[in-house]
């Protein structure tokens, strides 16, 4: 949910998201656009001032060549490919020589282009508008112990050097001990999840909905290993606001946390009782989807899940593999490798982008880019919305 | 359909009007650095529209504040949260009520604005005054004066019956030691010889002349709350798999879950003196309500602040274990539920608890009128013989 992704197609597949080396512009292969979908009550893209929410994907007009993006609750921070940062909703303003920016609702931090091939990560103010100073600075290089450290420079909050990450609430500067070798970090509401270089996922924070993972509702206070994935290396995680997703180097997902809104695309009460439960099972002949109740095959009800404390595997529809997955914070978005977006979870403001405010509990495609022949590479969730990088899709 | 005409002469309009504070600039929080930017601006956004008459904006960026809240007050352990959230929360439902009355509004609206100020009042803090108790009471009414005089409930009363009191065997508590009852002790007596040892009393000829013990009906309940939200627990105890926690209005809990007929009384209850002799405040005390059908259990479990519970109608079984034997009592060891003990008292697995077998314990059958005070963590379990109402004080 809040940690950047970055937009170059020809990263765009697994194995290159682990190797590639940090974004400099170059041709692109086929032209790509960035589009955004769900709450913009501040005018954040693709809000323009006027509408408090987007129920279907709109194109992001006001910022040309974005490469990355980071959405907090109230505004979004967009990072072009010329290295420009710039603040959409309730913070504005904009800096140039930017590598990487991670925002929330507390600070905002970025990576910046400092002297020679050094990089200086800084801490603003929201409110700032990216001018004075910042809260604090310094240069994250000189923690780096290693050479091969894992983490590259858009993997935000994680330091570069792998050794720290930053937390949107003091202490903001966080250790992390070295063995842990991490590659990747995210932050939830109240949990954190790291993926290190061997493909292992480890858990630490509050645990009360489930979103650690290790089967209770205990908290942990340092990051412990996720037993239950051992033996399946992973790719890729994202942390919702308490709830965790991670896709494996094969493609499957696993998904773990809470259910209230269906953001762990299994059955959930509020739904049902708002009889909003859509199977996904196909459309009537009047073009309408097929609804009904949660049920087994035998047509019993099926039992509702509040929290899910393993990982549970989640197998898409048609059995796509997934290739990236982004959390919300209480809705759920997965790339496939055949390019298309499923959205699932939390959708009164719109952020599932399927044109209207319902909630879901299981994954649906979002039609806009399938009609449009675009192929999704990218999607970046914020609390309440959702950006996606696409590419035309004729090949 | 809609109700209430626009502008002056709406009588609900205008009694809600008449709360808010004199000037406009009061009708605002003081949260000082507690919430983020993001959350001040909307909420200085909301209010504007509210003075500018957006009625439909103001709703909407009201609903996002409390989303926002909401997901701040899930966040961390409940007694963590910081106070500035709930009072958001609070202001939220606050607006978000006030919008749905505006007319014209639909036939719906007061219901939906009660059950709005129900949840600020469940969830959030007290503002302005305690502004939403205040705003309750002004659409309770206007849902009272609504009715027709002869309008039925919705659902057939069950015909008027004895309540059935052999429904669920009592234990027979001449057999167990007894919880000492004493006849309107003095402060110091009780401080001396209960409050400060933290043993266990029944205190009678205290609540027995309270307002609430005399005749109550089900219409009047029904009447007087049924329209208001309050959480219910689901499931025979909170220990079982299938027990949950949800809201529901009165009305919708006596219809699924009440059959028998219950004496009627008024609702009139007071603090007990007795509270005096604690440290807190007197808005610090904790008062809950309890209303269930017989057989409903409370597991053994323990509670961080002094407890006076007062029996209203119908009786309860309750056993009582000191702290000092709290080894023997089995409690679970996850953090969430360290209070609550493993052993089911009436059926327990001594194979797998025995040192619970010679455990000592106190026992009663609190009556209506009586008070049980429950010294700070001592252990107790409850079984209600009858349709039990009782009224709890926590205090420190």
């Amino acid at each position: 949910m809040l940690s950047p992704t970055f937009a170059d197609p020809a990263a765009a597949t697994m194995a290159n998201l682990q190797e590639s080396p940090r974004v400099e512009p170059m041709a692109e292969e086929r032209s790509g656009s960035w589009f955004g979908f769900g709450f913009c009550g501040f005018g954040q893209e693709p809000g323009s001032g006027c509408r408090c929410q987007v129920l279907s994907p709109e194109p992001l007009q006001a910022v040309r060549d974005i490469c990355r993006v980071s959405a907090s609750w109230s505004y979004t921070a967009l990072v072009t490919r010329g290295g420009r940062v710039e603040l959409s909703g309730s913070a504005s303003g904009a800096a140039g020589g930017c590598r990487d920016a991670w925002a929330s609702e507390e600070i905002l931090v970025l990576l910046r282009d400092g002297p020679g091939s050094q990089a200086e990560l800084q801490a603003w103010a929201p409110g700032s508008a990216l001018r004075g100073e910042p809260l604090w600075a310094q240069e994250p290089e000189a923690e780096r112990a290693e050479p091969d450290a894992e983490a590259r420079a858009e993997a935000l909050p994680l330091l570069p050097g792998a050794r720290a990450y930053v937390s949107p609430r003091p202490p903001f500067r966080r250790g992390l001990a070295p063995e842990l070798r991490a590659r990747r970090l995210e932050l939830g509401a109240e949990h954190a999840l790291l993926l290190d270089a061997a493909g292992q996922v480890f858990s630490w924070g509050g645990g009360r909905h489930g979103q650690l993972g290790h089967g209770t509702l205990e908290a942990e206070l340092e990051p412990r290993l996720l037993e239950a994935l051992q033996g399946l290396p992973m790719a890729q995680v994202a942390a919702g606001g308490w709830h965790s997703v991670c896709v494996s180097e094969t493609g499957d997902l696993y998904i773990w946390g809470w259910n209230e809104s269906g953001q762990l695309a299994l059955p959930t009460r509020s739904l049902a009782e708002d009889k909003r439960t859509v199977t996904g099972e196909g459309l009537n002949q009047d073009g309408s989807q097929v609804e009904r109740a949660a049920g087994t095959e035998d047509g019993a009800p099926a039992p509702f899940i509040a929290v899910q404390p393993f990982p549970a595997l989640l197998d898409l529809p048609l059995s796509s593999d997934a290739v990236l997955a982004s959390c919300g914070s209480r809705h759920t978005a997965v790339v496939t490798r055949t390019g298309e977006l499923y959205t699932w979870g939390w959708g009164k403001y719109g952020q599932l982008g399927h044109g209207d405010s319902a909630s879901l509990d299981r994954p649906c495609r979002v039609e806009y880019f399938v009609d449009k022949q675009l192929q999704v590479k990218t999607v970046t969730c914020g609390p309440w919305n959702t950006y996606v990088y696409a590419v035309n899709g004729n090949s | 359909m809609a109700e209430g005409t626009e502008g002056p002469g709406d009588a609900l309009w205008e009694a809600l009007m008449a709360l808010l504070p004199s000037t406009k600039e009061d009708l605002m929080l003081d949260l000082g650095e507690k919430v983020d930017r993001g959350t001040a601006l909307l909420l200085q956004q909301a209010v504007e529209l509210f003075h500018g008459g957006r009625w439909a904006d103001c709703l909407q960026a009201s609903e996002a504040v409390l989303d926002y809240a909401w997901e701040k007050l899930n966040t961390g352990p409940w007694q963590d949260v910081n106070k500035a959230w709930r009072q958001v929360y609070a202001f939220g439902c606050l607006l978000k009520a006030l919008c749905l009355c505006q007319p014209p509004r639909e036939v719906t609206a007061v219901a939906a604005a009660l059950r709005v100020c129900d949840m600020g009042l469940l969830m959030g803090a007290a503002i302005l005054g305690d502004i939403l108790i205040r705003v309750v009471a002004v659409l309770q009414a206007h849902l009272v004066s609504r009715k027709r005089p002869d309008c039925s409930p919705s659902q057939e009363l069950p015909s008027l019956k004895k309540a059935k009191r052999d429904h669920v065997p009592a234990p027979d508590v001449r057999l167990e030691r007894a919880v000492p009852r004493l006849h309107r002790p003095s402060l110091q007596h009780f401080r001396k010889h209960f409050l400060l040892p933290g043993r266990p009393v029944i205190l009678a000829g205290v609540a027995d002349h309270w307002p609430c013990m005399k005749k109550w009906s089900l219409d009047y309940i029904r009447e007087v709350a049924g329209c208001r939200t309050v959480p219910v627990e689901v499931g025979s105890r909170y220990t079982d798999e299938d027990w949950s926690q949800t809201l529901m209005t009165v009305e919708e809990f006596v219809s699924k879950y009440i059959t028998n007929e219950i004496p009627e009384l008024k609702r009139d209850i007071s603090i007990p003196d007795y509270c005096c002799l604690g440290s807190g405040e007197e808005e610090e005390i904790t008062i809950n309500a309890w209303f269930g059908p017989p057989g409903t259990v409370s597991p053994l479990h323990q509670d961080p602040q002094q407890n006076f519970l007062a029996q209203v109608i119908g009786r309860k079984y309750i056993r009582l274990y000191s702290p000092q034997d709290s080894e023997a009592l089995y409690p679970h060891e996850t953090h969430l539920l360290h209070n609550t003990s493993q052993v089911d008292v009436e059926n327990p697995d001594l194979e797998k608890f025995p040192k619970f077998a010679e455990a000592p314990f106190l026992s009663c059958t609190l009556a209506p009128g009586e008070i049980l005070f429950i010294p700070v963590k001592y252990w107790h379990y409850v079984r209600a013989l009858d349709l039990s109402f009782s009224v709890s004080f926590w205090w420190s």
